[in-house]
């Protein structure tokens, strides 16, 4: 058993053998940031990259992504105790008047994946939820996407609202009609047009400590 | 015989029929519309109040079947631009459902303005196999809330085709039909004539919207045609095989058909489908792929199943760019529907997954359906192409250039002229400057554009028009 095991059972997709691996680890007494970094998040890095590459497609980074969520729930207590952080909060949602989710998902479990606890709002979301939410959970990062071109304004109206409420959280956009141009107009903080790109930029507004 | 290509056998087409009774009966489908939801449990849905969920029953969509018009006409402004549905050719649906244009002069993408819809719809309406026009998502202007009104009364000025869109709230709908009776000149033609139809998309898997749903609901008491177009997307949005995607969109397409049917029995509806295909390597959803001409063809013929007029998503690209990757997969996504026997294809005008316009791409589009429709018509096997006198006459050796029987068909629609092809000889093409298909559709596009509009509205009716279209800024906005 070593922390290489628990890495590799992310990147082979092995669901049903990573809580063991992990548990093993901690039985071993190997220190919960080190299982955490080198183990759980380097392996979802790597994911990435290879996502990235093309060389893996979006369900089998999806299956990682939970394997990887899996052995992370046998570690969170621990790391509870021994107050580890999440490297940040992200409050995610598509804005009000869209019901299209499936890329917001996608950049939900890939920012978890990286290490970012994440608070999903679901479909749908006005900008008071989204205020109150990010309020609520100290987000570091707000991520809204609107499929629908009736709903871009929406994003424009929500980021609005941020600043007149003086909030510190840093906003990231996406969705087919958004683009680069747009984010800037809108003042977001950053635009991805995929998921992993959205994973860069989180970790570029929210270094790690 | 025409060429024809069949991509369901009976016993498939059945066996889709009860998968998709079977989620409709055991799964059931959510309406986030209250309207819609009572409507459902009027007619013996069993609802579920907490979620929403409908279940619907064999019963429920056999009575909606026999109510749904097997014909109907789709209005054009120009009567000549009828649509009658069911059609023996396939015929055509500008597709400008993206927000990005690429600009005919700089070649760059940019956010579609007004000015694109009206060229779009300009060269379009040039196009022989013509049949219907979306007009163009707009992002933004100063008007969001009248942008859509905009689009399909400018739509109705440059085009002299049918008009079908999509829109969300029901706040639009006296607008448009106070345009369609100032074009009509009364409103009782307005029913008769049918210049307008809605899309009505569901939100794949199994839910219908709120907002578009009670819209639709307010509009149908106007008698407009509604194509229904589910677009469930095989690996995300649906399951993933084409057989349990097909099941699942139809199940989606005939809860559409039961709600409209039980609401207004006779309502006008188009048993269509957009499904995609997914693209493993980045989630996205794909129209340009084999499997979405596959999933759309195959619903092409249950809607036959059911003896309803279709429009089929097809012609279709992923490629960002105009060129081989474009029409490759714009053939290979229209072939099948055409010889399946599709009513409509949706499709032509865009790139990108249907999310960018590209004026070129209409010309380009118009010769791949040209095409596809000579390989439909077949071989002509009647007494008069048998050529075996003419065989006789000239023996072996010998021409056939100067036979009475050449001369005739040499211009007949049995030997297609392609507008866009070379065929010259190497020398004469490099005399030429070396043509190539696209420079060939610009010119095209540019001649088009640069003269003066056919058949435009008389100026009275566009001064009515415009007076609605400000009305509309004023209250929506």
């Amino acid at each position: 058993m070593s922390i290489e095991d628990i890495f590799q059972s992310i990147l082979q997709l092995k669901r049903g053998e990573i809580a063991d691996l992990v548990q093993a680890e901690i039985d071993a007494k190997t220190d919960v940031g080190v299982i955490l970094e080198q183990g759980l998040i380097n392996a979802m890095g790597e994911v990435g990259n290879q996502f990235t590459e093309g060389k893996l497609f979006v369900p089998e980074m999806l299956r990682a992504a939970e394997t990887m969520k899996i052995g992370l729930e046998v570690l969170r207590p621990l790391l509870v105790e021994a107050d580890i952080k999440p490297r940040g909060t992200v409050v995610i949602g598509t804005v009000a008047g869209d019901l299209h989710d499936i890329g917001k998902n996608l950049v939900g479990m890939m920012l978890e994946g990286a290490g970012f606890t994440v608070v999903d709002l679901g479909v749908d979301v006005a900008a008071k939820a989204f205020l109150d939410a990010a309020g609520e959970h100290q987000a570091e990062l707000v991520a809204m996407s609107a499929l629908l071109t009736t709903t871009m304004p929406v994003m424009a109206d929500c980021i609005g609202r941020f600043k007149e409420a003086n909030m510190n959280s840093r906003i990231l956009i996406g969705g087919a009609p958004v683009n680069q141009d747009f984010a800037i107009k809108i003042s977001a903080d950053g635009y991805s047009s995929d998921a992993p790109g959205a994973v860069e930029l989180a970790k570029k507004l929210v270094p790690a400590q | 015989m025409r060429v024809q290509c069949q991509i369901l056998s009976e016993d498939e087409k059945q066996r889709i029929h009860t998968e998709s009774l079977k989620i409709l009966e055991q799964i059931g489908v959510k309406f986030l519309s209250q309207r819609a939801l009572k409507i459902m449990k009027d007619n013996g849905a069993k609802v579920d109040d907490d979620t929403g969920i409908a279940k619907i029953s064999a019963e429920m969509v056999e009575q909606a079947l026999k109510t749904a018009p097997k014909s109907f006409v789709l209005g054009g402004r120009d009567p000549a631009r009828n649509v009658e549905l069911p059609r023996p050719t396939a015929g055509y649906v500008l597709d400008l459902g993206g927000v990005f244009t690429r600009d005919f002069k700089t070649g760059e993408r940019r956010y579609a303005t007004l000015q694109d819809n009206n060229d779009a719809m300009r060269v379009f309406d040039e196009m022989a196999l013509s049949s219907v026009v979306w007009p163009h998502s707009m992002a933004e202007g100063d008007t969001p809330n009248s942008n859509a009104i905009r689009l399909v009364l400018n739509s109705f000025m440059y085009s002299s085709l049918h008009v079908q869109d999509e829109f969300s709230e029901p706040e639009e709908v006296p607008y448009i039909y106070e345009a369609m009776a100032a074009i009509l000149g009364s409103e009782d033609a307005v029913k008769q004539r049918k210049l307008y139809s809605v899309t009505y998309c569901t939100l794949a898997p199994l839910v219908h919207e709120g907002g578009m749903c009670d819209a639709y609901l307010d509009m149908i008491e106007f008698e407009a045609p509604i194509l229904i177009y589910p677009m469930p997307c095989t690996g995300s949005t649906g399951p993933c095989s084409l057989f349990s995607n097909i099941a699942m969109g139809n199940a989606e397409a005939l809860s559409s058909l039961v709600l409209f049917q039980m609401a207004h029995p006779g309502t006008p509806l188009i048993f269509g489908d957009a499904s995609g295909s997914t693209d493993f390597a980045s989630g996205g959803f794909l129209e340009g792929s084999p499997e979405m001409v596959l999933m759309t063809a195959a619903l092409g013929e249950m809607a036959r199943f059911y003896g309803l007029p279709n429009t089929q998503q097809g012609c279709q690209t992923d490629s960002k760019e105009p060129g081989p990757q474009a029409v490759m997969e714009k053939l290979v996504t229209t072939l099948p529907l055409v010889l399946s026997g599709a009513d409509l294809v949706q499709g032509p005008g865009c790139l990108e997954t249907s999310g960018c316009l590209c004026l070129e791409q209409i010309v380009i589009d118009e010769e791949i359906g040209g095409l596809c429709k000579r390989i439909r018509d077949g071989i002509d096997f009647s007494a008069a192409k048998n050529l075996y006198d003419d065989v006789a006459q000239i023996g072996p050796s010998g021409h056939f250039l100067m036979q009475d029987s050449t001369l005739e068909a040499c211009r007949s629609d049995e030997f297609y002229a392609p507008k866009l092809f070379d065929r010259h000889t190497f020398e004469r093409w490099s005399e030429l400057g070396r043509p190539d298909t696209y420079s060939k559709a610009r010119e095209r596009v540019e001649e088009i554009l640069a003269t003066p509009q056919k058949n435009p509205l008389p100026d009275d009716v566009i001064g009515k028009l415009e007076e609605i279209m400000r009305k509309a800024d004023e209250e929506l906005n």
